[in-house]
């Protein structure tokens, strides 16, 4: 019997990571007598910083190596997973990797009685809100944690790589057990911290394993695009049309990619606050994605299917608490900010202070080197009737 | 056009807030996060407008930003080899010239732009766009530089800065620097290469404001082959947290690791001196990118020196490292 | 043949296309071939021996005779890129090499057959280094076969000119839209004069119609995405389209060809291969390029001697006239294959059209035998008597005797 176990991290900020886990777990099983080995996804090379990626490890007990590999190698992804492991909880929300795949389900891998073990401080109920609905009962596992960002040459240390795979053994222990994590872990680091970091992770996630029924969770709108047989676009084959030429002012009314939105990339979104937007345009002109709609008050609407959550608007906006980045998991929608600011103004501030709440997630310069959360400070509305939109 | 659409003049980008509001390479390419390198295509395209061509040499800006068969592009724009930046601007401003001289085109003035990266146009296809910059076509040469080959996943190029990190100089436990070379100065050496070539420019797309877009217009204004090198921070392979991308770029020029300037007709002209308020020391941009984590004070003190030599020693200042008292021998 | 009155006026027009006669080499006859085409763009880099096409252009755009941009690149691979750029705005382009230079901008020519782009390049086949050396050996040309290119030989100076039309008008067809390579040996065929007709501007006219890429222009009024990235969901939709307009290139060609007779006179009686003296032929010898002249020559004397001989010269490599060839070979007890080039440590250690043309004939129940020749490499020629020692040694093949050589090489001091 194969086991398969997915990483879902981000691009770059968790290469490391997951590549890390994919390894330590070849290492553990085949120190347990096991047969395994480990790959990324071939397509998600080259990464790039936030975009969601796969790593897989594959492990068996009665398998001979090229048998292992004949079913699990040659292959782009995998067809189903005992355990989808994701490392940022953000993409719950969905992933899209490249065009032409389409925003997929975080479970879609996720067979009968597998699990979704996902690094989060949520509730497994405010994620299932998130979640596309399987036909089969499998489990969703949490471990409580944040998701742990780095970069291609400073790693973070905090831990989530040994607490990871306490997790693993814990929800599926026939793909390696706690007994051998540990051993790896102390034998490799001689650091008892590390082993027990695994150990309590284990202990922890065993009390946080909750079946999830068949039906639960959202329908999924997101359709899965149908690749055309050859034939079909001869005429488009080498070359493809460009996006139409198309602009207004107002929301969506620059013309974009719509076959590759890639929102799924962002862990955190801009929320304005529009009433003490000074107008100086540089959100909108540094995004280098593009993502704000100039509007025909002079302000900037931003389009969250295209955002891709980089934090330069709010970095380079020189009003404080303007634009504050708020973890995307409070986001149900992503509807137009100004529309709503236009329709209801003081209910859209209420809004936006509600969603960035207290806390100010704070990225040092280096993203392996910390991670802080400071205290926001509330700055009252500024709203003069001459500037309040009837 | 059918869309009625206005068509963008080559004037003078007057203020932030005059800037066309119009994108020409739009939302939904494969960039990272706080890419500059997407702000230098974003900003290209903008200032050049729709009567423009454009071809992208291999490398991130090429496979990023078309995503397996999508694309960000408003404008016409074909994918060309990793080394054939300069003969692909030649190829379609030849192209043109021959179609309308011969009446098989309407007359117009249509924007040629190529856009390569620092080991596509700096390394493998500088020969090319050499060739490029000795014709006489109405042709713009991008080279987006973001100091590594970072769509192979980060290994040095002949514009690396000295001492990074990248896949092919790592640290170890004997050598703590394997990127031994000096920045290699492109700009430079194509301007003091083609004399006839009438426009040279290093920018940046985000620090001064308008920088890059002006120089693109500019370029575009005064015709014939010219050339633009730009600075772009790159949140992968320097490591740092996108949200800085700005940040590092503004650093990068204050510090004066990378010089600012124009070569109009030969003449020398400063976008940016970081010498009038003084220079930021370059430990101060060094220090905030994870491909210098290893470095010790002496490499940052070597670093600091070339960067002293460049504004203070050499005959033009980032431009040409001559060092003959040439001026003081003529007064 | 009876001639109705129509028939005369069909004559009467083929003769008014043709306007008249040069003294001109294999290089300048192209040249010419490149004039009537109305070439837009051309790239020039020097290397023999191929250089006097352009060396041939560049005096004819000094003098007012055709309106070409001229790019003096300053390598092969800038000079492919800037031709399949030029081709990319709808510009006819052309370009050239030979040998080493050929193989240094490869990697051009492999996009630019992918890009489906048709611009026509002349390759004056020379030997790869190293040693450096000058001489004809095909297989700088014959790396393009797998790569989705158009690949044909001239055997004179004359077809070479006139392949520069057939070319550019089978490249350009919107059912193909491929690059074309047209390959002449070095040295016999580049640097040898000949009397050869030159075609009026008018026949040409008619026969190719102006270049026009469609919806694959790149200009301003038609905003396109050339070749964005693919992963694995798309490699093999992409490759099966090149295959399909190479299969349709077939069609095309034919085509080509019928109307080149119609308004030139029946220059060619078949359009892949040439047949000589096959009629009633058992042992036969097929080769490429100018080896035609000693080979025809060797069978037209044989035959004197009673002797059932016949030579067939191979035009088209690529598309490979599969079931054309193997129809005709089927004719026949046993095949010569002369190879110009050397497929180092394939089956055998022959040729490269040896290996195709046995491919070619496995599924017939009845084959003729095959034997290779590997001659005249790097320059070295073939003469008379080689091409009459080739036949009887492939005439004993046809004997089956078992003790028969697969491959033998001709001309090698040994």
């Amino acid at each position: 019997m194969i086991k398969r176990v997915e990483v879902n991290y981000r691009g770059i900020f968790q290469k490391s990571l997951g590549k890390y886990l994919g390894s330590d777990i070849v290492m553990i099983a085949s120190r347990m007598g096991k047969v395994a080995f480990s790959n990324g996804r071939y397509s998600d090379s080259p990464e790039r910083n936030g975009i969601p990626c796969k790593y897989f490890a594959f492990v068996a007990e009665d398998l001979s190596e090229e048998e292992l590999e004949a079913e699990c190698g040659a292959k782009l992804d995998i067809d189903e997973a005992d355990v989808s492991v994701v490392v940022d909880d953000t993409m719950v929300k969905g992933v899209e990797p490249w065009g032409w795949h389409g925003v997929r389900p975080i479970n879609e891998k996720v067979h009968e009685k597998g699990c979704l073990l996902v690094i989060t401080r949520h509730q497994p109920e405010d994620l299932l809100k998130f979640i596309a609905k399987k036909p089969y009962p499998y489990r969703l596992a949490t471990l409580e944690g944040d998701a742990s960002l780095a970069g291609m040459w400073v790693f973070k240390d905090d831990l989530t790589r040994e607490r990871v795979l306490g997790a693993i053994a814990a929800v599926d222990p026939g793909i390696i057990s706690i007994e051998a994590v540990e051993a790896y872990l102390l034998d490799k680091t001689k650091d008892a911290r590390r082993a027990g970091a695994a150990r309590e992770a284990y202990e922890a996630t065993l009390r946080r394993v909750r079946l999830v029924k068949p039906g639960e969770g959202i329908n999924w709108s997101h359709p899965v695009p149908v690749l055309p047989k050859w034939h079909e676009f001869e005429d488009t084959g080498i070359a493809v049309p460009a996006v139409p030429r198309g602009f207004k002012l107002g929301p969506r009314g620059q013309g974009r990619n719509d076959r590759f939105k890639r929102g799924t990339t962002k862990t955190h979104r801009p929320v304005i606050r529009f009433d003490l937007c000074i107008e100086c345009t540089l959100c909108w002109l540094e995004c280098p994605d593009g993502c704000f709609d100039p509007t025909e008050d002079g302000l900037y609407d931003v389009n969250y299917e295209v955002c891709v959550g980089c934090h330069k608007c709010a970095e380079v906006c020189p009003e404080p608490e303007c634009i504050v980045m708020v973890d995307e998991l409070r986001f149900e929608n992503d509807r137009s900010p100004w529309e709503h600011w236009v329709r209801d103004p003081q209910g859209y501030i209420r809004w936006a202070e509600e969603k960035k709440g207290k806390e100010r997630v704070h990225f040092p310069v280096v993203t392996g080197t910390g991670r802080e959360v400071r205290e926001g400070t509330y700055v009252p509305p500024k709203l003069s009737g001459a500037e309040t939109p009837a | 056009m059918s869309t009625g659409l206005p068509v963008i003049k080559y004037d003078k980008i007057k203020g932030v807030k005059n800037t066309p509001h119009e994108e020409f390479y739009t939302s939904g390419h494969r960039t990272c996060q706080g890419c500059e390198s997407a702000m230098v295509m974003r900003q290209f395209a903008k200032a050049s407008g729709p009567r423009t061509i454009a071809t992208g040499s291999t490398g991130c800006m090429y496979v990023a930003n078309t995503s397996y068969q999508t694309t960000p592009w408003i404008i016409p724009w074909m994918h060309t080899q990793l080394g054939a930046g300069g003969a692909s601007a030649v190829g379609m401003a030849a192209g043109l010239r021959a179609l309308m001289r011969k009446g098989k085109l309407p007359e117009e003035k249509i924007n040629v732009i190529n856009f390569s990266g620092d080991l596509g146009g700096g390394d493998m296809g500088l020969s090319g766009v050499s060739g490029a910059l000795q014709s006489d076509y109405d042709l713009l040469i991008i080279m987006y530089d973001n100091e590594s080959a970072a769509n192979t996943d980060i290994q040095a190029t002949g514009l690396t800065t000295y001492g990074a990190q990248t896949t092919f100089t790592p640290p170890g436990q004997k050598h703590r620097i394997m990127a031994r070379r000096w920045k290699k100065n492109v700009a430079g050496m194509l301007a003091v290469g083609h004399p006839t070539c009438r426009y040279v420019a290093t920018a940046s797309a985000t620090y001064p404001a308008l920088d890059f877009l002006n120089k693109v217009r500019k370029a575009l204004a005064i015709g014939g082959p010219t050339f633009i090198h730009t600075f772009d921070p790159c949140p992968k392979g320097w490591d740092f947290h996108p949200r800085y991308s700005h940040e590092l770029g503004e650093l990068g020029i204050k510090s004066g690791i990378f010089p600012l300037f124009e070569v109009i007709d030969g003449k020398v002209i400063y976008s940016y001196d970081p010498r009038k308020k003084g220079r930021v020391p370059v430990r101060e941009y060094l220090e905030k990118q994870g491909r210098f984590a290893h470095l010790v004070d002496e490499d940052v003190d070597y670093i600091q020196q070339m960067v002293d030599k460049m504004w203070e020693e050499w005959e033009v200042p980032g431009v040409a490292p001559f060092r003959g008292n040439l001026n003081s021998a003529q007064k | 043949m009876k001639q109705t009155e129509t028939d005369t006026a069909v004559l009467d027009q083929r003769l008014a296309a043709w306007d008249r006669k040069e003294l001109l080499n294999g290089c300048q006859a192209v040249a010419q071939g490149v004039r009537l085409a109305d070439v837009d763009v051309i790239s020039a880099y020097p290397i023999r021996p191929y250089t006097e096409v352009m060396d041939a252009l560049s005096k004819l755009i000094a003098d007012g005779k055709l309106d070409a941009e001229y790019i003096i690149a300053d390598s092969e691979h800038s000079q492919f890129e800037i031709v399949k750029h030029a081709s990319s705005v709808g510009a006819r382009a052309f370009a050239g090499s030979s040998g080493t230079g050929w193989m240094y901008g490869f990697e051009a020519l492999v996009v630019t057959a992918t890009d489906r782009l048709p611009p026509l390049f002349l390759v004056g086949n020379r030997a790869l280094d190293d040693p450096g050396a000058f001489g004809v050996e095909h297989n700088d040309a014959m790396a393009l076969r797998d790569m989705g290119w158009l690949l044909c030989w001239a055997t004179t100076a004359q077809e070479a000119l006139e392949h520069v039309l057939i070319g550019y008008r089978v490249a350009e067809d919107s059912r193909v839209r491929m690059p074309m390579a047209l390959a002449m040996d070095g040295a016999f065929l580049t640097h040898s004069q000949h009397m050869v007709q030159v075609p009026t501007e008018e026949a040409v006219a008619r026969f190719l119609p102006r270049y026009d890429l469609g919806p694959r222009r790149l200009h301003p009024d038609n905003p396109i995405s050339i070749a964005p990235q693919v992963n694995e969901d798309w490699v093999m939709e992409l490759r099966r389209q090149n295959w399909e307009a190479a299969r349709r290139a077939k069609g095309v060609i034919v085509q080509a060809y019928q109307e080149f007779n119609e308004i030139f006179g029946e220059r060619y009686a078949t359009p892949f291969f040439s047949e000589f003296m096959t009629d009633d032929a058992e042992t036969v010898l097929i080769g490429v390029g100018a080896v035609a002249m000693p080979a025809r020559t060797a069978v037209r004397r044989l035959r004197e001697q009673g002797r059932k001989v016949g030579y067939i010269g191979l035009r088209w490599f690529r598309p490979f006239p599969t079931e054309e060839l193997r129809e005709c070979l089927s004719r026949f007890r046993a095949v010569g294959v002369l190879d110009r080039n050397f497929a180092h440590g394939s089956p055998d250690c022959g040729g490269i059209v040896l290996h195709d043309v046995r491919s070619c004939l496995y599924p017939l129940a009845s084959r003729p035998a095959v034997v290779n020749f590997i001659g005249g490499l790097g320059g070295r020629d073939i003469s008379i008597a080689d091409c009459t020692r080739m036949l009887e040694i492939t005439g004993k093949a046809a004997e089956r005797a078992g003790d028969e050589e697969t491959v033998t090489w001709i001309g090698l001091r040994e």
